[in-house]
């Protein structure tokens, strides 16, 4: 029993640093700590998920700032990171698989590297194609990767019509119908969603983490 | 009353005869569209790229004939590359910035754009040569606009934030991790690029500004990069330094940030003579700001960037109405768009704007 209580409150304190947020290195410390204590690597991830909600929640109402999202985002990623051996060994399958890039002619990463660092918290399996990557490599990557899901992101208006270059692509390759299709990005939203033939939007990363879940079923 | 009067009247939170208008930037294709010439050497809204004393002249020069042509009242200028600096492609295509950005091309627009840093430890910083103020060249840009423009307009130099350099220079993730792990290294980054302002401020009022604009976000859509602490303790301390050498020099300062910077505004006023760019895209608006702050801070906005992209001449002509009935009465407003002309901007929306604003920008603005 004494044991029992110990590992919560160790699991307590993950999440106090996550959701603080607290440098990366503690982070990662606090899971090892655990791993050595026995917990369920299970645990640890539910944890890491549920302080990763809350993050997101206190950034999209205004408690927490930019910087607050990008610290718990990069901090959980890497503590997840520790359970990858685990998850392998344990044949626990990831929750999908997530192609992502910024379109051609748009260098802008932080809501694309955010929702990335989310989604590998998650337990999704993540293939990042960068920035400034024109049509025809999102459709190579779709054709090598098999991905559940591709994630266009553009930042400025006068790129994202560049996502529906890449729909159309994928659309003349016959792949469209292979992969669900999620555009990100503060330009976009739903009526450019639905005419440009995309599945879903995210306006931030943590709508992007959100939308994805849903197209996946919240994971296989 | 002329042009310059006109902007520094606005500055003294006093109604000129008419709503002075300008823009921060203006890309290379729209200043080639408006003037009929075209200017080959490749640019960078983020940095001095240009190496060629001479290049940089000629863009001064056909940035001001852009101003001339549209009817501007204040020309913008950035700071010139430094005549030590050379600009060196390297294998892969990109280039080491002045600062430690590495930057690649972006063909479409022949300009120079952020990708990444040489900076992957702290200790990088101690060890990056980087350029200093008594360096040759900073303010070539600033002379030779003096020189061509005399008091036709007023003249404002543009410089980068020490906080928003920072974060860019880094890149926005290592500088969160360094932020959180080290608040002490950043501030004394921010404090060593503060002191390098103050110099080439003093430098850029010596040879004709009239004001400084200060660039880089502080800000994105749903508020500041970062928690306001940092603000208190580390960013605005500094920025207050800048503004005590600009006003002890005997120029203003101005702040652009994009994004939601009403979080921010209660201490701008107190320290800062105007903001740009009140994006309303985030929520800023520009009547609010006014009815607020409005008596002693100027304003600099705000009609959408993304409208002048998407919008019809028809609905600009009314947002620029909505724009000078909120932000203009009794002075202390320049027009501008909410960031610069750029980023898929359509050229007839852009004159649609500056049209609209002479026509409807005249003082008394009820």
């Amino acid at each position: 029993m004494e044991e029992l209580i110990i590992l919560t409150d160790q699991l307590d304190r993950l999440y106090d640093l996550i959701t603080e947020p607290a440098d990366t290195e503690k982070v990662k410390s606090a899971v090892q700590e655990l791993l050595n204590s026995g917990e369920d690597p299970d645990d640890i991830i539910g944890t890491i998920n549920e302080a990763l909600d809350e993050v997101g929640t206190k950034y999209k109402s205004g408690e927490f700032f930019l910087s607050d999202l990008m610290m718990a985002g990069s901090s959980a990623s890497e503590a997840t990171g520790l359970l990858d051996l685990y998850i392998e060994e344990s044949g626990r399958k990831k929750k999908g698989k997530v192609v992502i890039g910024t379109v051609e002619g748009d260098i802008h990463n932080i809501g694309k590297d955010i929702n990335i660092l989310m989604l590998k918290s998650e337990g999704f399996e993540v293939v990042d194609l960068g920035v400034d990557i024109p049509a025809r490599d999102f459709v190579e990557n779709v054709k090598k990767e098999k991905p559940d899901v591709l994630g266009i992101s553009a930042l400025l208006t006068s790129t994202m019509t560049k996502a529906e270059e890449v729909i159309n692509a994928l659309e003349e390759a016959g792949l469209r119908e292979e992969v669900k299709i999620i555009i990100g990005g503060r330009p976009v939203n739903e009526k450019f969603a639905e005419e440009i033939d995309a599945d879903g939007y995210a306006e931030d990363a943590v709508d992007g983490l959100k939308t994805i879940k849903s197209l996946t079923q919240g994971g296989n | 009353m002329d042009k310059r009067e006109r902007v520094l009247k606005t500055l003294e939170m006093e109604e000129p005869d008419r709503v002075p208008i300008t823009e921060l930037e203006i890309e290379v294709p729209i200043m080639e569209a408006i003037t009929g010439k075209e200017f080959s050497a490749r640019t960078s809204l983020q940095m001095p790229v240009v190496s060629d004393p001479e290049k940089e002249k000629e863009k001064v020069a056909i940035k001001i004939e852009t101003y001339r042509e549209v009817g501007f009242d204040m020309f913008v200028v950035t700071l010139s590359a430094p005549e030590e600096w050379e600009l060196i492609e390297r294998s892969d295509g990109t280039i080491v910035g002045a600062w430690g950005r590495v930057f690649r091309l972006d063909k479409d627009r022949n300009q120079w754009v952020p990708y990444s840093t040489v900076f992957d430890s702290p200790d990088d910083f101690h060890d990056f040569e980087f350029p200093k103020p008594d360096d040759r060249g900073w303010t070539l840009g600033t002379r030779y606009a003096k020189k061509l423009i005399g008091e036709e307009m007023a003249i404002a130099s543009f410089i980068r934030d020490p906080f928003a350099h920072a974060w860019e220079m880094f890149t926005p993730s290592i500088f969160v991790q360094w932020l959180y792990q080290d608040p002490e290294f950043i501030e004394k980054v921010i404090e060593e690029l503060t002191e390098f302002n103050i110099e080439i401020i003093e430098k850029l009022a010596d040879t004709g500004a009239d004001l400084i604009v200060s660039g880089g976000d502080f800000c994105e859509e749903k508020g500041p990069l970062v928690p306001t602490k940092y603000f208190k303790q580390i960013i605005f301390p500094n920025l207050e330094k800048q503004v005590k050498a600009a006003h002890e020099n005997g120029i203003r300062f101005v702040k652009h940030t994009d994004g939601n910077v009403n979080p921010l505004l209660d201490d701008l006023a107190e320290i800062v003579d105007g903001v740009h760019s009140l994006d309303p895209t985030a929520g800023v608006d520009i009547g609010e700001v006014k009815e607020k702050y409005g008596q002693d801070l100027a304003l600099m906005g705000n009609v959408s960037v993304d409208n002048l992209a998407n919008n019809t001449p028809e609905q600009i002509e009314e947002e620029t109405k909505l724009c000078i009935k909120k932000g203009s009465p009794g002075g202390g407003h320049i027009l501008s768009s909410s960031n610069s002309w750029a980023a898929g901007a359509k050229l007839e929306n852009c004159l649609k704007m500056v049209k609209t604003g002479k026509k409807y920008g005249k003082y008394p603005i009820q």
